[in-house]
């Protein structure tokens, strides 16, 4: 699968070759950096300086190569095809030769990245029980019915929430069969030959 | 004259309050185990409120207190109960 740069993106590009493949390979390093960490604007001013042009012009360049590398790294292309991608933009070989190698060399971390940003349900993070024996109420004096307490932490995007619920005996019982006979259909042979195809 | 004035401004006091009690449910329970401390005895009374908002839609709010808390809470709606005898 070849990719399809626009005409923005390749303009944004061809800053590239204007520098030496020493500073490409520092724009990539910095790319992968803003990737981890997120952008700092206070480096493109430095950079900006000392290749005398405009912050800007660097901003576009950087952004321009990590476009690039997340788009190669997202759908994982080939060598050869991120290679043929690449010519397009008429670059020197050994320039071409530099770019491919950022992209090797950085697939697997920026592919990791990436996996962060699908949206996230609520995870389990933790669990707190109380066994209770209600003894009265409002409506009914003179009783003994057991209770079980359950506080659910759980983790969304970092933040963290709690639920609190409360249950009988009985019915946890019934949910503990419920999950334990979802654990048992990962053994079922239908489970087992998906997840063997899928790796 | 004076009477008219004063119901006037009971009903604009109606119209900003934020939340009208609708239920108040409770009961008496005793922990007697839990997943950091197996034996327990350790009353305490739990509260269910039934709160209307001005647009008539109802949100629960449930809450515990610990026995000491809770006579502090009674002595709270004593002392209340005091002052409207007075009014």
């Amino acid at each position: 699968m070849l990719l399809d740069l626009s005409e923005e993106h390749k303009e944004h590009l061809a800053f590239l070759p204007r520098v030496d493949n020493a500073v490409v390979a520092e724009f990539g390093r910095i790319a992968v950096e803003f990737l981890r960490r997120g952008a700092n604007p206070k480096i493109y001013e430095g950079a900006a300086r000392k290749l005398s042009v405009s912050s800007d012009t660097v901003q576009r360049g950087v952004e321009g190569l990590t476009y690039l590398l997340t788009e190669s790294s997202k759908l994982m292309i080939s060598e050869l095809d991120f290679q043929d991608s690449v010519f397009v933009l008429g670059f020197s070989e050994e320039l071409n030769r530099l770019l491919l190698q950022l992209y090797l060399d950085n697939r697997k971390e920026i592919r990791t990245i990436l996996s962060e940003l699908a949206p996230d349900l609520p995870s389990y993070h933790s669990l707190e029980w109380r066994l209770d024996v209600q003894l009265a109420s409002r409506s009914l004096r003179q009783q003994i019915k057991p209770a079980v307490t359950i506080k659910l932490h759980l983790n969304q995007n970092g933040d963290h929430t709690t639920q609190v619920l409360q249950t009988d005996p009985a019915t946890l019982l019934h949910l503990v069969r419920q999950l334990e006979q979802a654990l048992e259909e990962m053994k079922t042979s239908h489970c087992r030959r998906v997840v063997r195809n899928i790796k | 004259m004076g009477e008219g004035k004063y119901m006037e401004q009971d009903s604009e006091c109606r119209n900003k309050i934020k939340g009208q009690l609708v239920d108040f449910q409770w009961k008496l329970g005793m922990a007697v185990s839990s997943d950091s401390c197996r034996s327990l005895r350790y009353p305490y009374v739990a509260v269910m409120l039934k709160v209307a908002d001005h647009s008539g839609q109802v949100k629960s709010k449930s809450f515990e207190m610990t026995v000491p808390q809770f006579q502090n809470f009674y002595r709270q709606f004593k002392e209340i109960a005091a002052v409207i005898e007075t009014v």
